[in-house]
């Protein structure tokens, strides 16, 4: 450790107390992005403390990386610079809930999981199904707008969020929206903060609106023979007077990951499966089993289950941890999240398979009805080199997805840090909207202190 | 003004796309708000490009340029405070695309707002955000201001509909942002960008989602005999975690002016009504229908009907929308408010504003959509008597102030524009307000792009505007 690092180690601990600067290599190791480690961890308990650590940075020229659980810190470019691990896990309080207006203002370290549990004893949620859930902090989740099947009821992050306070990369606290659930007073920078991997600002309290538990919820696994079945089944639905709270596509490669370790469902793997839920008055449910049996008829599905309540619980958790599940059998999987409209998704994943086949690597996708698909490609073990062969699967499945006729955005959200430093950008190729963003960048972090080279376009 | 600017935006659009004179400027000098400005000329593009060449110009000349859907605004936004060139889209007003398959629909900013819920009707589509003055707003005006309506209680603003907008920048160059599908990795710039009223870039394309009808809808009206009682019921619904489509609240004093101008059966005697809309499929309209007629009982609500058929439906909407057309009637001037609150702080607002208008010995209309907590105080007056209206400054101010100190914001869907630019340092620090000072200059660096609108101009800090002279009533639909 250079001198000047250790004098700024030693204003960290001044700052946050020694406690809550810590050096040890084991947990330096811990917070590594892409294999870059911080020089200290700094654990603020307030976002007083946060801004100074921020002045600091911004004076003595350090960068600093937000996390808390770190679940997903591989997720972005490697970072050209890392000095500071800003851990917030210290800043885990529900701060304002008010469950007869339907509110909620949380501090970044709050594990959704505990969250949802406060929230289930007022019969209410956020539709948050998200992975890592065990761990997941609300900060991360918003950073790097985690996607929940819920997404196709409820909407993203952006949708449901009311409000943030945060810290900029001057060391400025700073917040727009507020509390209220209806609100266009000033401009609403919070939602450049979605999915914005801490390059911007550091997120200090999220304010949300919150949702009533529906009373009944009923979910159902249709399985079909072909691609095209199955979402010929998904275009009944939507354009049926059916609102589902999830439609989800599997395909037989993540068939295979979700439903067949344990076998705990009836869903057979081998199938393209289409998971719905449904949810209300009980009336409601069964009217959803009613037509969606009735449109899985229609379109030859091989089988249609209504899931018993174990199952339900099951595939729901299943779904929501894809990509850790695809991760913990495939360490070195690349996994995307592309933005696709419905119309382009089936000709979409009939190229990606296209690609897996020729480049003999294994690809698995799990299909948000409206609009997002994730898919895996990863080598089986003891199949040779993986990275060469993924790496040239991911290259052509960018340029597949920037085509015109697909017009989906792909960002490859998952990937060995080896693929980034062969050349591989993991936010595809460039666009012309990169220097809006850089112009945000500029306004928020004018000396490049938050998360520098982590984000698109080099910011 | 200066002739060569004129001449070079005739040659630029052709002399038909190109007003300045006296007259005519005259027209463009108000919206649907109390404020004034009267701009150098008024320019009517055709295109994005056409758009780019008049902000090259306006750069040139070192001219502000202020863009301009209906003209329906109720804070000013589309009104030339610092002179300069008007942008009207009303010649931008084509449905590029109606994708509905995919539920998107790519539009001009031109294209009125309920045009676009017409012309996806047939695919048993609509556009969900559903401002009162939807018959004439338009779609870049509803982008411009995040613009709600009484069903965004259920479906959100405007914000939640956009997936993509085309953009020219002050610096005349056009740009693409978002996208079609429902995500696009990267900033979200369109979350920023919608909202910003029009104080960062012109809006020159909009990607918009369509909805699908529901299957069922039921229109409650409710009827009470004090306003406590309503207010109370509102409170109950949302904590009981009803989600009703709309949720609406009409005063007595309201109520009068409208039933004798669109006759929709309200009773003229009560203290004040609830508008309830139920949607969805039948067995959850049917099972929530029961549920909110039990709360309004429950809080002695006189009486609870149900609409019997769409015309009955549809009439009590039009007594809804049309409520501030019929202030006109009794009233030479209106100056409405946009508050919000969180909803359990109804009942002590509402007998606030009771106090306030005792006060300042002025008449406070209220109609409003009480399911999301955003107001629409209504302050009558006459502009001819100054005094009073010092005193409707003053009211306005106080009921604002009521607001953010109970938690709430200034504006739920209006827009600050520049009737509450100053009044923003109530909810914002110094820093917020730098911030977002930066970020306009990001994009806007000249100030050349509606000036004096959204951020304080720093003149009365924390006091609200009172204009020179008020406007003639504008009657928004």
């Amino acid at each position: 450790m250079s001198r000047s690092e250790q004098s700024s180690v030693t204003r960290l601990e001044e700052i946050v107390g020694g406690l809550y600067a810590v050096t040890d290599p084991a947990q330096l190791a811990a917070r590594a992005v892409c294999g870059v480690r911080p020089a200290v961890i700094a654990r603020p308990a307030d976002p007083a403390q946060i801004a100074e650590i921020l002045r600091l940075s911004a004076a003595e020229k350090l960068a600093v990386i937000p996390s808390a659980s770190g679940t997903k810190l591989g997720i972005g470019s490697p970072p050209a610079r890392y000095d500071i691990a800003l851990d917030l896990s210290r800043m885990n309080r529900v701060l304002a809930y008010d469950p007869q207006d339907l509110t909620l203002g949380v501090e970044p370290g709050v594990r959704i999981d505990d969250l949802l549990g406060t929230l289930a004893e007022k019969k209410q949620f956020l539709p948050l199904a998200v992975p890592f859930s065990e761990r997941a902090t609300i900060g991360g989740i918003v950073a790097t707008n985690s996607s929940s099947p819920l997404r196709h009821a409820y909407g993203g992050v952006r949708d449901f969020c009311l409000g943030m306070e945060f810290v900029t990369g001057e060391g400025a606290r700073a917040k727009s929206g507020g509390r209220v659930v209806k609100n266009v007073t000033g401009y609403d920078l919070h939602k450049l903060l979605i999915g914005s991997l801490g390059t911007l600002a550091v997120i200090t309290r999220v304010n949300f609106r919150t949702f009533p538990m529906p009373p009944a919820q009923g979910t159902f696994a249709a399985s079909f023979s072909s691609a095209e079945a199955a979402f010929d089944f998904c275009r009944d639905i939507s354009r049926s007077v059916l609102t589902p709270q999830m439609v989800e596509v599997a395909d037989p490669g993540a068939g295979r990951l979700l439903f067949s370790p344990e076998a705990s469902t009836r869903i057979i793997p081998m199938h393209w499966s289409v998971i719905i839920s449904g949810a209300g008055q009980p009336a409601v449910v069964d009217r959803y089993a009613r037509e969606l049996g009735r449109m899985a008829d229609a379109a030859k599905a091989a089988e249609f289950l209504p899931l018993n309540d174990a199952e339900q619980a099951f595939v729901c958790a299943r779904i929501r941890e894809f990509p850790r599940l695809v991760l913990e059998a495939a360490p070195d999987a690349a996994i995307f999240r592309i933005g696709v409209l419905p119309g382009a998704t089936p000709s979409l994943l009939r190229n990606l398979n296209e690609i897996a086949r020729h480049y003999q690597v294994d690809a698995a996708t799990l299909t948000r009805a409206s609009g997002i698909v994730y898919a895996a490609f990863f080598v089986p073990a003891g199949k040779g080199a993986p990275s060469i062969a993924t790496a040239s699967a991911v290259r052509e499945a960018f340029h597949i997805c920037s085509l015109p006729e697909t017009a989906a955005n792909a960002m490859l959200e998952w990937c060995p840090s080896e693929m980034k430093r062969v050349g591989i950008d993991c936010w595809g190729p460039p666009r012309p909207d990169y220097e809006l963003m850089r112009r945000v960048k500029h306004s928020f972090d004018p000396q490049n202190v938050l998360a520098p080279g982590r984000f698109a376009g080099g910011i | 003004m200066e002739p060569q600017l004129i001449h070079e935006l005739e040659a630029l659009l052709g002399p038909t796309a190109v007003l300045s004179a006296p007259e005519d400027l005259m027209l463009y000098e108000y919206d649907g708000s109390v404020e004034l400005g009267s701009p150098r000329c008024i320019v009517f593009p055709t295109s994005a490009s056409e758009v780019a060449g008049i902000v090259r110009l306006a750069n040139k000349y070192e001219t502000p340029i202020v863009g301009r859907g209906a003209g329906t605004g109720l804070s000013g936004g589309a009104i030339a405070r610092s002179g300069g060139i008007v942008v009207a889209f009303s010649r931008m007003n084509h449905i590029l695309e109606i994708d509905g398959a995919n539920l998107r629909a790519v539009v001009q900013p031109g294209v009125v707002n309920l045009d676009l819920s017409r012309a996806v009707e047939h695919l048993g589509l609509y556009f969900a955000p559903d401002p009162s003055s939807q018959k004439s707003c338009t779609i870049g005006g509803n982008v411009s201001e995040n613009s709600g309506g009484p069903h965004t209680l259920a479906y959100g603003v405007t914000a939640n509909h956009v997936t993509g907008l085309e953009l020219v920048l002050p610096e005349g160059e056009i740009v693409r942002i978002g996208g079609r599908s429902i995500e696009t990795s990267g900033y979200d710039l369109a979350g920023l960008f919608v909202g910003s009223e029009g104080t960062l870039a012109l809006v020159t394309e909009i990607t918009v989602r369509l909805m699908r009808k529901p299957e069922a809808v039921k229109t409650l009206l409710a009827v009470y005999d004090t306003l406590d009682d309503t207010t109370e019921s509102v409170v109950e619904i949302t904590a009981r975690a009803i989600t009703p489509a709309a949720c609406e609240m009409l005063d007595g004093f309201t109520l009068r002016a409208v039933e004798d101008f669109v006759h929709a059966g309200f009773p003229k005697d009560c203290a004040a009504v609830l508008l309830i809309e139920v949607e969805g499929l039948t067995e959850a309209v049917e099972a929530q229908a029961a549920e909110i007629t039990e709360v309004c009982r429950l809080h002695r609500a006189r009486e609870v009907r149900a609409a019997r058929n769409n015309e009955e439906r549809n009439l009590l909407w039009r007594g809804r929308k049309e409520a501030f057309g019929a202030m006109g009637r009794i009233s030479p001037m209106y100056y409405v408010q946009d508050g919000v609150i969180p909803r359990t702080r109804l009942p002590e607002t509402l007998r606030r504003i009771e106090e306030i208008s005792r006060k300042y010995d002025l008449q406070i209309g209220n109609i409003f959509h009480a399911g999301d907590g955003n107001l629409h105080p209504l302050i009558l007056f006459d502009e001819r008597d100054r005094a009073q209206f010092a005193r409707v400054v003053a009211a306005g101010g106080e009921i604002m102030r009521h607001c953010v100190e109970v938690g709430g914001a200034l504006t739920g869907e209006h827009g600050i524009g520049m009737e509450k630019n100053e009044l923003m340092p109530l909810i914002f620090t110094p820093d917020d307000l730098a911030l977002m000072e930066r970020v306009r200059a990001a994009f806007n660096p000249a100030g050349r792009l509606n000036p004096g609108k959204v951020l304080p101009m720093g003149k009365a800090c924390g006091e609200i505007r009172v204009p020179p002279t008020p406007s003639p009533a504008a009657i928004p639909t």
